[in-house]
C-alpha cells in the first residue's frame, strides 16, 4: 500500500519538477520582442479561437521570416507569450495583468470575443498599455472613453443594422422575418435592426427570439415559412447558424435574401453544407478577390498553403488586421507607449482589408460589409465601393 | 397566415421532436446501462460521443467512409476503450470493498477526471478547430414533411438501437439476465447469473452507444473536442427523469425531453426555456420517491 | 495546540506577502486564498456530512451578482457582508427541498441548481438590458488581498472549530449512517441546514471579491461549473475531513497550475484529470489522509 502511494507521489512531484525546468533556445543578434496574449485553448470557446490563433501564429512566422519585427528601425524576432484563459473572461483579465506586470512583455495582442475585450479595459487603462482590438464589436465601445484600445471591426451594430437595411432595400425587399438569439450580440443587433426596418418601410412579418442552446428551430421556421417573407435575418452564433441552415433547407425556406450574423465565415460551415449554402449572406468585409487591396490575395494564398484550409473570413481577417496595424505602428513609434498611442490614433494603416483609420476607438475607414457565398466561395456584395460581386438571390437549396 | 395552432399540430414539428427525442433516448440509454448494472455515474459519456464523432469525421474526410459504417467502427472503438478502462481501472475499484460502498460518488469523480483527460487529449490531437463534412444532405419529403436524409438516417439508426435494446432485454437470455442484474444484483447472482461478465458486457454496450450516437450526430453538427458536455447533461436529465437504471423509462424520458425542447420553443419565451428545463429537472429530482434509492442500498 | 503553530505561521506568511510589492505574487496569493476559503467552506457541509456538492459555485455567483448589481449604490464594505448574508439565506431557504435528496441524486441536484440559478440571473439581466457589468474604480489589489486573507483565515477557523464541536461530530455521524445518527438523537435536519448555510456564507463574500478583482461581471463566468469542479478536486486531493485538507489541496493545485497552465494548458488539464482519478482511487482521504495514517489522531 505504501509502495503504491509513494510511487504516485513521486510521479506527481517528479513531473511537476521536470516541467518547471526552463526550456529556452538561444536568442538571435537582437533580443526578441515579446508579445503576449490570452486565447481559449480549452473549454467552450476553444472551437472559436483557432481562427484567431492561426492568424497570430501566421503573422508571427511571416514577420520572422522577413527578419523580424521592425521596431523603430531595428529588426527583432517576435516571440509570443501566450496563455490559455480556459474560456473564462475573468482569467483573461488576470492573464493580461500578469503579462504586463510579471512577464513584462513589450507588446500585447487582443483576446477573443467582445466580452474579453471589454473585460481587459480596466487593466489596459491602469497600466497605459495600448492594444489593437480584433474580434469585438458593440455599440458600447463608444461609451468606453478609453485611451488604450481600438477596434478594427467596423461592424458596430447600429451601423450594421443601417447598412443591412439599405442593402435589403436595394434588393427590393418589402417584408422580412427577424429571428435572433437572446445572447448579447443577437439582442444588440435586433435593437437597431427592427426600428431600421420599420423606418425603411419594410414590413416585419416575424419578430422572434430563441434561447441560447436551441436544439430545434422547426416551430420558429414553420412560422417564418408561413409568413413567406422576402428576407430572413438570423441574428445567430455559429451553432445556431448551422442549425438554421439545415432546417431552413429541410423546410424549404425560399426567401431570396437570407442573412446569418455569425457562422458562415467559419470554414466548417461550407464543408457541412457545400453548394446548398450558396446565396447565404453574412457579416464580413474581406475577400481575396478584391484586387484593390494588394495584400489580400498573397495573404490568402500563403494562409491556405500553410493551413490547408481557408481562413475564417471574419475572425482570422480581423485578427490579422490588428497585427498589421500594430506592425506599422511599432515600425514608426518603437515600443514607447505614448508614441504608439499617438501614432495609432492618427495614422492610416494599410492592411489586407485596405486602409484602416481610427476615429476615437472606432475604425471608420473600413466599411460595414456583407459577404455572400457564391459557388461555394465568398464574395463581397456590399458596399458597392468594395464589392467583388453583386448580390444574388438565394439559389434553391 | 398559418395559425399558431396549425404549426403546433404540424407533422413537421412532430417529426422534429421525435428525432431529437430519439437521439436523447439513445444517449441516455448508454448511460442507463452503465449505471443500472454497475452504479457508475459516467459523466464522461459526452466525451465518448465526441470520440465517435471524430471517428466519423476522419473516416469520411480521409477515406470516404460513410458515417453509418463509421458509427459501427466508432461503437467498436469506444467499446474497446471501455475494455481498457475496465481492466485498467474499474475492475480494481469494484473489487475493493471500501470503493464499492461509495461507488456512486467515487465513480462520479473518477469519470470527471476521465472526461477532462479525454477532452484535452482530443484538443491536443485534433486542435479546437470545428470540423464538419457534408454527407447525405439532400432533403427528403413526405407530403408536407421534409427532412434531410442524414438526419433521417440518424433517426432510423437510433430507433433501431433503442428497439433492439428493448427486444434484447425482454427476449434474449442474456438480456433478461442484464435486466435481472439491474433490478436485483444479489438475487441475480444467486440464480446463477455471471455478474462480472454481464457487468463488463453492459459497460461495453453502454459506451458503444455513445460512440455510435456521436458518429451519427457528426453529420449535422460541428465536431469539436468540447462538444460532449451538453450531451452528458441531456443524458443525465434523461436517466434521472426516467429513473436511474430504468431502461424503458429512460427511452420515454428521452422522447419527452425532445418534445419539451421542440415544443417548448414554440410555447415559451426564449429566455425562459432553459429555466423551464432546469426547473422541471430539479423538481423531478426533488420529488423522486427516495424509496427506490434506499431500498437498493439496503440490499447491498 | 499543534494545529495553532502551522496556522499562525501560514497567517504570518500570507500577511508578509503584500510587502513584497510584487503585484503578480500578490495576485497568486489572492487566488490561493480564494480557493482555500471556498474549499474550507465546502468542507463544512460536503466534507463533514458527506453530501458531495457539485454546485457550490451558486453561492459564489450569487454573492458576485449582488456586489456587481449594487456597485453604484453600495460601498463594498457593506455589499460584501450583505453578499454573505444573501448566500446564507439562499442556502437555508433551498435546504428544505434540496436536503431531502441523497447520494448521487444530491450531487446532480446541486449541479442542476447552480445551472438553474445561472439561467435565472441571465434572464433577469437580459430583462434589465444588461449582459455584462464593468465595475470601474474597484479597491486596490492589496486591499482585496487583505480582505481575502481575512476570509480564508475565518473559513479555516470555522471549519476547525466545527470539526471538534457537537455540530461537527453530528455531521460526521450523518455521513457514516444518517438513519443511525437520527436514531441516537442527532438533530439531523437542523444540523444539515445549519452546515449548508454556513458553507454558503463565505463563498458569497468571495464571489463579491472576485467580481471586484476582475472588475467585471458576467453571469456565465461567475456561475461557471468549473469553479465547483475545482473546489471538489481540491477537496479530494487535499482531503476533506478537517481544516488542513483544503489548504493542502488548494496549495497543491495552485502550484501545479502556476507551473503548467502557462506552458501547456491541455497537458495541465490532462494531468489534473489523472490526479483526480488517482486520488479518488488510491488516496480517498487526500494528502491529509496520508499524514493522518502516520500520526495518532482521532
Amino acid at each position: 500500500m505504501l509502495h503504491r502511494r509513494s510511487v504516485t507521489f513521486g510521479l506527481a512531484f517528479g513531473l511537476t519538477g521536470a516541467l518547471s525546468l526552463p526550456v529556452r533556445d538561444a536568442a538571435g543578434e537582437e533580443p526578441p520582442v515579446r508579445i503576449g496574449f490570452a486565447l481559449a485553448k480549452t473549454g467552450l470557446f476553444a472551437a472559436a479561437t483557432p481562427a484567431q490563433l492561426n492568424a497570430y501564429h501566421f503573422w508571427r512566422d511571416q514577420v520572422n521570416e522577413k527578419g523580424g519585427l521592425n521596431v523603430g528601425g531595428v529588426r527583432r524576432k517576435i516571440e509570443f507569450v501566450e496563455y490559455d484563459d480556459q474560456s473564462n473572461t475573468g482569467n483573461a483579465v488576470k492573464i493580461y495583468e500578469k503579462l504586463i506586470t510579471d512577464d513584462k512583455v513589450d507588446l500585447l495582442l487582443s483576446p477573443w470575443g467582445t466580452p474579453s475585450h471589454f473585460a481587459i479595459v480596466p487593466v489596459l487603462e491602469r497600466f497605459g498599455f495600448p492594444v489593437i482590438g480584433s474580434t469585438a464589436s458593440s455599440v458600447h465601445i463608444r461609451e468606453l472613453k478609453v485611451k488604450n484600445l481600438w477596434f478594427v471591426s467596423p461592424s458596430v451594430h447600429d451601423k450594421l443594422a443601417a447598412q443591412l437595411v439599405q442593402m435589403a432595400k436595394e434588393q427590393n425587399v418589402r417584408n422580412a422575418a427577424v429571428i435572433g438569439s437572446v445572447l448579447p450580440q443577437g439582442k444588440e443587433i435586433k435593437r437597431f435592426l427592427v426600428p431600421a426596418l420599420e423606418a425603411a418601410g419594410i414590413k416585419l412579418v416575424v419578430n422572434e427570439e430563441y434561447p441560447p442552446d436551441i436544439k430545434d428551430m422547426t416551430a420558429l421556421l414553420s412560422r417564418v415559412k408561413a409568413a413567406n417573407p422576402e428576407a430572413v435575418f438570423v441574428l445567430s452564433y455559429p451553432s445556431d447558424s448551422i442549425l438554421y441552415t439545415r432546417q431552413a433547407k429541410e423546410m424549404g425556406i425560399t426567401a431570396p435574401f437570407q442573412w446569418l450574423a455569425i457562422g458562415p465565415t467559419i470554414p466548417a460551415y461550407r464543408k457541412i453544407f457545400g453548394s446548398s449554402a450558396n446565396g447565404i449572406i453574412s457579416m464580413g468585409h474581406w475577400s481575396p478577390a478584391q484586387s484593390r487591396w494588394a495584400r489580400a490575395k498573397p495573404f490568402y494564398d500563403a494562409y491556405v498553403a500553410r493551413f490547408k484550409e481557408e481562413p475564417d473570413y471574419l475572425d482570422t481577417v480581423l485578427a490579422y488586421m490588428s497585427c498589421e496595424v500594430l506592425e506599422e505602428a511599432v515600425a514608426s513609434a518603437g515600443l514607447d507607449k505614448a508614441k504608439l498611442r499617438e501614432f495609432i490614433s492618427t495614422s492610416t494603416f494599410d492592411t489586407i482589408n485596405g486602409p484602416v483609420k481610427f476615429s476615437g476607438v472606432e475604425n471608420t475607414t473600413t466599411p460595414v460589409g456583407f459577404l455572400q457565398i457564391q459557388d461555394e466561395k465568398f464574395q463581397i456584395v456590399w458596399p458597392a465601393a468594395i464589392a467583388t460581386a453583386t448580390v444574388k438571390p438565394k439559389s434553391p437549396w | 397566415m398559418s395559425g399558431f395552432f396549425e404549426i403546433l399540430t404540424s407533422g413537421q414539428l412532430l417529426l422534429a421532436a421525435l428525432i431529437t427525442g430519439t437521439i436523447y433516448a439513445t444517449v441516455g440509454l448508454g448511460l442507463n446501462l452503465v449505471y443500472g448494472t454497475m452504479r457508475l455515474l459516467n459523466v464522461a459519456h459526452g466525451e465518448f460521443l465526441m470520440l465517435g464523432a471524430y471517428v466519423a469525421f476522419w473516416g469520411f474526410t480521409l477515406w470516404d467512409v460513410s458515417p453509418f459504417v463509421s458509427a459501427i467502427v466508432a461503437g467498436i472503438l469506444t467499446a474497446l476503450l471501455a475494455v481498457a478502462l475496465y481492466f485498467g481501472l474499474l475492475k480494481w475499484c469494484l473489487r475493493n470493498p471500501r470503493m464499492r460502498k461509495r461507488i456512486e460518488p467515487n465513480s462520479l469523480l473518477i469519470f470527471v477526471g476521465i472526461s477532462v483527460i479525454l477532452q484535452n487529449l482530443a484538443a491536443l490531437a485534433f486542435t479546437g478547430t470545428p470540423r464538419g463534412y457534408q454527407y447525405l444532405s439532400g432533403v427528403v419529403s413526405f407530403g408536407n414533411i421534409s427532412i434531410s436524409a442524414n438526419r433521417l438516417g440518424a433517426f432510423a439508426f437510433c430507433v433501431a438501437i433503442c428497439a433492439a435494446t428493448l427486444i434484447f432485454l425482454r427476449l434474449s437470455i442474456v438480456g433478461l439476465a442484464v435486466k435481472a442484474l439491474i433490478q436485483r444484483k444479489e438475487a441475480a447472482a444467486i440464480v446463477g447469473v455471471n455478474v462480472t461478465r454481464l457487468e463488463f458486457f453492459s459497460l461495453c454496450a453502454g459506451f458503444a452507444t455513445a460512440g455510435v450516437t456521436g458518429a451519427l450526430v457528426s453529420m449535422t453538427e460541428q465536431t469539436t473536442p468540447f462538444m460532449g458536455f451538453p450531451f452528458t447533461i441531456a443524458a443525465f436529465i434523461v436517466i434521472i427523469m426516467g429513473g436511474l437504471g430504468n431502461i424503458t423509462g429512460g427511452i420515454f424520458a428521452g422522447l419527452l425531453l425532445g418534445f419539451i425542447e421542440t415544443y417548448g420553443v414554440a410555447l415559451t419565451s426564449a429566455s425562459w426555456s432553459s429555466i423551464l428545463l432546469y426547473g422541471v429537472f430539479l423538481l423531478a429530482l426533488i420529488l423522486r420517491p427516495e424509496g427506490i434509492l434506499t431500498t437498493r442500498q439496503a440490499v447491498r | 495546540m499543534t494545529n495553532a503553530v502551522p496556522f499562525l505561521l501560514g497567517l504570518i506568511g500570507f500577511g508578509l506577502l503584500p510587502m513584497t510589492g510584487q503585484d503578480y505574487l500578490i495576485g497568486i496569493g489572492f487566488t490561493l486564498l480564494t480557493w482555500i476559503a471556498l474549499t474550507q467552506s465546502w468542507t463544512i457541509f460536503s466534507g463533514f456530512a458527506g453530501y458531495i456538492s457539485l454546485g457550490h459555485v451558486v453561492f459564489f455567483g450569487l454573492g458576485g451578482y449582488f456586489v456587481a448589481f449594487t456597485w453604484e449604490t453600495l460601498p463594498y464594505w457593506l455589499s460584501l457582508p450583505l453578499a454573505s448574508l444573501i448566500a446564507f439565506t439562499f442556502a437555508v431557504a433551498v435546504s428544505i427541498p434540496v436536503l431531502r435528496v441523497r447520494g448521487p441524486y444530491f450531487v446532480i441536484l446541486t449541479f442542476g441548481l447552480a445551472e438553474f440559478v445561472k439561467y435565472v440571473v441571465m434572464a433577469v439581466e437580459a430583462s434589465l438590458g444588461q449582459f455584462r457589468r464593468l465595475l470601474l474604480g474597484v479597491p486596490s489589489l492589496t486591499t482585496l488581498y487583505w480582505l481575502t486573507l481575512f476570509l480564508a483565515a475565518l473559513a479555516t477557523l470555522i471549519t476547525f472549530t466545527i470539526r471538534s464541536s457537537r455540530l461537527g461530530q453530528g455531521l460526521i455521524a450523518i455521513r457514516e449512517d444518517e438513519e443511525a445518527a437520527e436514531a441516537i438523537g442527532v438533530p439531523v435536519m437542523r444540523y444539515k441546514t445549519l452546515a449548508y448555510g454556513l458553507s454558503a456564507a463565505i463563498p458569497g463574500a468571495i464571489g463579491g471579491l472576485m467580481a471586484l478583482r476582475t472588475s467585471y461581471f458576467e453571469p456565465q463566468q461567475v456561475f461557471d461549473p468549473m469553479v465547483s469542479f475545482t473546489i471538489l478536486t481540491m477537496a479530494i486531493i487535499g482531503g476533506s475531513d478537517d481544516a488542513r485538507g483544503p489548504v493542502l489541496g488548494a496549495a497543491f493545485m495552485t502550484l501545479l497550475s502556476e507551473l503548467l497552465w502557462a506552458r501547456a494548458p491541455q497537458f495541465y488539464l490532462i494531468l489534473l484529470g489523472v490526479l483526480l482519478v488517482t486520488f479518488v482511487v488510491v488516496l480517498p482521504h487526500g494528502i491529509c489522509g496520508l499524514f493522518r495514517r502516520r500520526s495518532v489522531h482521532a
